[in-house]
This record gives structure tokens, sequence and C-alpha cells, in this order.
């Protein structure tokens, strides 16, 4: 069939599936207690917060009252109608990116989450998340590069070179890889820094004190400003290193790389991206050693190919029997590595973001689980869930594409 | 491999052909297996956590009497027994036992049907300086660093093998298990049932899995359905719930070979029904790389755990509960809090890489180990890469 025939063939498909994901997502959300849904997806217009379903009378400060705010939200929400129609609702909320507000009592609604991030109650889930996306896509593009650099290259080599020096010590990497957790690897590289810097660094409190010399090579900027991120007419992230730029810069991309080329600042672009190659080395180690064994077993079995031995008869030289299959077979394995590596970052990103002071997606994501029951953030939970599941079913259509494109007979499959 | 035939026709002597032919697959796949260096390394490796294992579960734990600790500030130790000024005390935290009234604010209770609960203490034992093992600092709830609580490592350690072992082998088990039927009968009938699975297995793959592990561990505390010792249990569930689709797809994608073979066919040529065709020869013959996978799962489990508990490690609040993630998460919690805390609080300017560093490695070899194994299973099982 034709290529665009088969690409909305396979976009059409997907539609049960996010379909689906939102169920199992409405499915965990109903399960909360009604005051918890009240509290992350209903917007507030006054002050009196919908988490709690009393509130102290208006002149009568002994007596608890029915809480209006909370009511009016419950039946704003819906949530009081049958399950199917709080279901569509929910679908159609999902789909039009209304994934709820920022609750007052979390830890992100009251800037208690100890890294300097100033409130951000009221704000609505999604946009937060599209300020922060930016930073875990650099990071992401960055890793996937180093992946792709490193581990489509050796593993072919750990193919061809089979049971030598070269394939024993890649599977040794790729076993260590495989078993070392993100946040070890973080964490002992943080150890290591605190002795490099000699002895713990001052306090980093980016609001009205110094930054540490930590920061100066790690993390992100802009740093999130020290007033809400909206609302004000004081705008000016602070947090720029100051030996490359004074003042600051808008951004109008949000990519902060991005930005700095569009403002002519090629030395603060390149400042970004090498701020950024430590973490994505650590996140880029722990899926190189998956995917290492993969693209080594990938070739072994393309090398035992009935054609690969016919041109070994036809006396073809070694070399160029490899590079036959090697590069016949490599497009096909990277596009594999590019779809399956998507997936299993995402476990790294938010340990990888804490530990590197980057302000990303993932981190958002942590600070919206930490603490105990009082300071969860359900709106900022599961938005981030369903933004991460947007995202791998758009890699995964995007690598179904590429498949078909580059095989016809997968089209017609 | 397996002989068809209905039970009726089927003679003693096969059944002695059937267990013969089987035994020798498995003393070749052994035969294989040690051939591999790696995969030896990896088993005497496991051998030795398998001893640990052992050794845990007989280590006494400090659950089976109640106390009660009280401290202001991290220096003093009062054994209690009674009411005291002390719980209303600022940055004061107290325990109290099961079945009996919390006395104050910040105060959990002592679950004394845990059999792995190791039991903080107020003061350091051992000092945050001692080498190797020292003290295991667990920053408070509201992660001041300012009134930490501290553990024996050695304790949680010893405790914490036990349960991430348990925790992983019985998650991978039921999961696997879960999958392999459904795989089983989604491949063998096909039809609607095959798109319906398939279609929810998508479902569950698209979502990353740490997330939909974490939503519906959070979930099931928040829907207040499970007290603090189903925590655990309630973590096992999550995993199961996220696992299963990958089983149910590789054992699918087996019986779809399967069940075109002849011995299927002539199996249902002589009546066999459905379920017993299910039973006896498409489950048994998928199985392999199901076998393969698990091994690499109960490699992977551990650190999925470690990296959630590392995310929101209060996920798991008092007391903290010994495994290898939170106590590494703990540890490493400290170590970014050091950067920030470090001058302003004054409780942890040191940094106690020992948390950090033990439960790491015994992450590390667990899964370094399991992934040997698994690999040399592999190489084992599959006749391509057996050269």
């Amino acid at each position: 069939m034709r290529m665009w025939v088969y690409v909305v063939r396979r976009a059409v498909l997907v539609i049960p599936v996010v379909i689906g994901v939102m169920t199992v997502m409405f499915v965990l959300i109903s399960a909360l207690p009604t005051t918890a849904r009240t509290c992350s997806f209903y917007h507030p217009s006054g002050k009196v917060s919908p988490c709690t379903t009393t509130i102290v009378c208006p002149g009568h400060p002994n007596q608890l009252c029915p809480n209006p705010v909370y009511l009016s939200a419950v039946s704003a929400l819906g949530l009081n109608k049958p399950i199917y129609v709080q279901w569509a609702i929910y679908v159609g909320n999902a789909l039009s990116f209304q994934w709820g507000y920022v609750s007052q009592g979390s830890a992100l609604g009251t800037g208690e989450t100890g890294a300097g991030l100033p409130s951000l109650a009221g704000q609505s889930v999604a946009t937060i998340l599209s300020q922060f996306l930016p930073y875990t896509i650099e990071l992401a593009l960055l890793s996937l590069l180093i992946i792709l650099i490193v581990s489509i290259p050796l593993g072919n080599l750990s193919a061809v070179y089979r049971n030598r020096p070269v394939d024993q010590a890649s599977r040794v990497m790729s076993f260590s890889g495989y078993a070392l957790p993100a946040f070890l690897l973080g964490s002992l590289f943080l150890a290591a820094a605190t002795f490099a810097f000699g002895g713990p660094a001052a306090p980093s409190k980016i609001c009205g004190g110094s930054s540490t010399v930590f920061l100066d090579f790690f993390g992100s900027w802009p740093q999130p400003p020290c007033q809400p991120l909206y609302g004000t007419t004081n705008i000016g992230p602070v947090g720029y290193p100051a030996w490359l730029i004074t003042g600051y810069i808008s951004t109008p991309t949000g990519f902060p790389t991005v930005d700095a080329i569009v403002h002519g600042q090629y030395w603060l672009a390149l400042d970004t991206i090498i701020r950024l190659i430590l973490p994505a080395l650590v996140i880029a180690y722990t899926a190189i050693a998956g995917l290492l064994r993969f693209v080594r077993n990938s070739m072994l079995e393309v090398m035992n190919q009935d054609f690969i031995r016919t041109a070994r008869a036809k006396g073809l030289p070694e070399s160029k029997v490899i590079k036959k299959h090697a590069g016949r077979n490599s497009l096909n394995v990277t596009i594999t590595v590019l779809g399956l590596t998507f997936a299993a970052f995402i476990t790294g990103f938010p340990v990888v973001e804490i530990v590197f002071n980057l302000w990303g997606v993932g981190r958002i994501y942590a600070y919206s689980v930490i603490g105990g029951t009082s300071s969860w953030d359900f709106g900022v939970l599961f938005g981030t869930t369903l933004l991460f599941t947007y995202l791998v079913v758009a890699a995964n259509i995007i690598v179904d594409v590429l498949y078909a494109y580059l095989d016809p007979r997968v089209r017609l499959g | 491999m397996s002989v068809t035939g209905s039970p009726i026709t089927r003679r003693p002597s096969n059944f002695r052909r059937n267990l013969a032919a089987r035994w020798a697959q498995y003393r070749r796949t052994w035969y294989f297996l040690r051939r591999n260096t790696l995969a030896l390394v990896g088993l005497g490796i496991l051998l030795c956590f398998a001893a640990a294992f052992v050794y845990g579960l007989y280590y006494p734990a400090s659950s089976s009497v109640p106390v009660q600790y009280c401290a202001t500030n991290g220096v003093t130790v009062q054994n209690l027994t009674g009411g005291n000024p002390c719980y209303d005390a600022p940055n004061a935290i107290c325990t109290y036992p099961a079945g009996s009234v919390a006395p104050g604010p910040n105060c959990y209770q002592t679950p004394v049907d845990n059999p792995n609960f190791i039991a903080p203490t107020m003061t350091l034992t051992g000092g945050l300086g001692a080498f190797p093992f020292g003290s295991l600092v667990y920053p408070s709830a509201d992660l001041s660093v300012d009134n930490p609580q501290f553990y024996n490592t050695y304790d949680m350690l010893v405790k914490g093998t036990v349960n991430s072992v348990s925790i992983s082998v019985l998650i991978v088990a039921t999961g696997a298990l879960v999958g392999l039927m459904l795989g089983a009968l989604s491949g063998y009938y096909g039809g609607w049932v095959d798109e319906v699975v398939m279609r929810i297995t998508d479902i569950f793959l698209s979502i990353p899995a740490i997330l939909l592990v974490i939503a519906v561990i959070i979930v099931g505390k928040s829907s207040g359905l499970v007290t603090f010792n189903s925590t655990l249990f309630l973590i096992g569930v999550a995993f199961v719930i996220v696992w299963w689709p990958f089983y149910a797809r590789i054992v699918r994608s087996q019986s779809l070979v399967v069940r075109e073979q002849r011995y299927v066919e002539a199996s249902r040529a002589s009546g066999a029904s459905n379920g017993r065709i299910i039973m006896r020869h498409v489950v048994p013959n998928s199985v392999y790389p199901v076998f393969v996978q698990m091994s690499l799962d109960v490699g992977t489990i551990p650190l999925l755990l470690a990296a959630i508990t590392f995310i929101g490690f209060v996920l798991f609040p008092y007391p903290l509960i010994p495994e290898w993630g939170s106590v590494a998460a703990a540890g490493a919690e400290i170590l970014t809090a050091v950067f920030t805390q470090c001058g302003v609080k004054s409780a942890v300017c040191s940094v106690p890489w020992w948390q950090v560093l033990f439960p790491g490695l015994a992450i590390f070899f667990f899964s370094l180990s399991v992934n040997f194994l698994a690999d040399g299973l592999r190489d084992a099982l599959d006749p391509r890469l057996r050269r």
C-alpha cells in the first residue's frame, strides 16, 4: 500500500491505545478520595481552597460549615455524575490538555521542595510542564546522540570480533551498566564532586544568596526565578553564569540552547551543552548497556544469513562482506535502538535531573511525589504520566513509519 | 519433545522415555552453561546471596518488643513507658506500640507484626564516622535534615537482602505466571480474544513502567486501602500490574508458532480439549524465552525499586523499610542535601558515602550476577548463538 495510507492506518490504530491509557488513568484517579480530586483538578477563583469539605464558618470561629467552594468544585467537575459521564469528561480534558492545577497544599504548591522553587499553586499543570519540557528534551536528544554514536559501532565490532577482547570488554561494560542504577552513578559523582571541590559547598540558595561552585559548572540555567513564574511584572530569571553574560536574555523558544543562538550568544549556547554532557552520559550509560547486547545479537543473526555465506563464497574480501551487511543492517538497527531507548530513558530522568540540578519535567515529577500523603500533587503526577505516554506513543509511531519507509514489505502487513 | 495421545493409549514406558528425554535436555543445557565462565561466576555470586538471604531470615529483628523512644534534637535517648512531656516537645519523634493510641504528634506506630522491622534509635550507634558500616542517617519527613533518625546500617543491609530478594523473586514469578496464562490463551485462541489482550498489553506497554508503578502505589496509599504493613504488598501488586504485559507478548508470539505444529494437530485429532492442549503442549513449549526474561527481570527489579525510592523515598515514611533501594536513597538524599543545607542546618556536613555505597554494591552485584546467568542461559538455550 502507499506510504501515506500506511501512516494514516498506523495513526488511527493508536487511538484505542490512547483512549485505553486514559481509561487506566481514570480508573486510578477515581480511586482517589473526592477531596484529592477537587484539590487537583479545580481552579478556584477566590482564596478558599476546594481541598477540604468543611471550613470554619465565617463569623462563627468555633463551628464548621460545609465548604461552598468544594461543593461547586464537585458539581463543576461532575464528580456526582455516573461513572461513564465522569470518564467521558476526563477523556475530553486529557485530550485537550486540561490536566488540572497545582494544588495548594502540595509540596509544589507551597514551594516546600527544599530546592528553591517558588510556589506554583494554582498554575495549570499543562502550562507548567510545557515550561520545563524543553530542558528534558535537550537532555534526551544529547543522550540519544551519545547512545547512537557508542552502541551501534561498538555492537557491530563485538559481533564481528566475537569472543575477542573487544567483545569481552563490551560485555563487561554492558553488564556493569545494566546493573548500575542511575542514582548510584549520580550519587557517587556527587560524592566525588564534594571532595573535588574541597568539602561541602556553601549554601546554594539562588534567591538572595551566592551560587555555589557546583552550580557554576553544573545545573541548567536559567534557574527558575524566585518570584512566581506568572502574574508578575518582574521578569528576568536569575542564575545565568556571570562570566558569560550580564543581565538576562529573553527566552522566545524556551529551549536554552536555541534561545542563546537566537540572541547570537554562541558561547552561552556551548555552555548549555557542556552542562548537559555529564548527565547525558549517566543516562546513556545505562541505556547503552542494554542496547549493546541487542545490537550485537542482531548483527550476529545477520552474519549467519545465507547471503553472507554466498558473498564469502564468491571470494569477496572479508572487510567488504562486513561493510556490505553492516551497512545494510545498521539502519534497521538504528531505528529499533531509537524506539527501544525511549521508554527505557524515562526511568533515569527524574533521578539524574535531581542529582545534577537540571530543571526538567522529571524533576517536577519527583517533587510531586515527594513527601507524605499530604504533599502529593495528583494533577502534576497524572499530567506527567500522560505527557510521557504521549511521547512514547509518538516515538513508536515514528519508528514504525520509518520501518515502513525503509522496508516496503512492512507496508503489506 | 512431548508425546501425544490420549491417556488410555499411553503406556507407562512412554512416560519414562519422556522423562529421560527431558532430563537429557536439562543436562545438555547445564553442559553449555558450564562452559560459560561468566555464567558460572554469576551463579557463584547468586549462591552467596542465597546464603545471605538465609542468614537474614534468622537474624534477630527489633520488632518483637514494642518500645518507645523519644528524643529532642537527636541527642538524648529515653526509654519511656508512659505519658511524658517529651511527646509535646518540639522536634520530638516518638513511637508507640501497635494497638494503643498515638500519644502525640510526630508519633508513629511500630509494626509489631512485621517480621523485618528494624527500630530506629536517636543516637549514633558507632558514630557517623564509623567505618565501614556505621550508622545510617535518615532525614526527617520534612527533609530538613534537622532531626535525623539513625539506623544500624548492618542490620538494615542484612534485613534488606531478605526483603529485596524476596520481593524481586515474587514479583517476577507472579508476573510471569499471569503473563504466561494470558499470553498462551490469546495466542492459541486467536481472533477477538487475541485482539483484546494485545490491545490491553499495548496500553500497559505505552505507559512508562516507573510512572505507572508510582501512580498505583500513590493511589493505593491515598485511597486508604492499605496500612503500613502492606506497603511492600502494594509495591508488589503495582509491579505485577506493570510487568505482566512483557511476558504475555513473549508467550503469545511463541504460542502462535506452537499451535501450527503437527503434534498439536494430532492432539486435536485424537480428541484433546483446548484446555488440555494449552496446558500440555502450548505452555511447556513457549516457556524457554520466559525463563530467560524472568532471570533478566530479577536483576532489573531492585534497580527500579531503588529508582522509585530515590525519587520519592518518603513513599516509605517512618520507619524506614529495610530494603536496598530505600537505604541507598536515604544516603543519596543526604548527599544532595549536603550542597543545600550544610551551613544552614548543622546535622549533616559530612558525607555518609557508605550508606550509598554498600546497598548500591549489593544491588550492583545482584543484578550483575543475575544478568550473567541470564545471558549464559540464553546462549545455552538458543542453538543459533551456541557456538
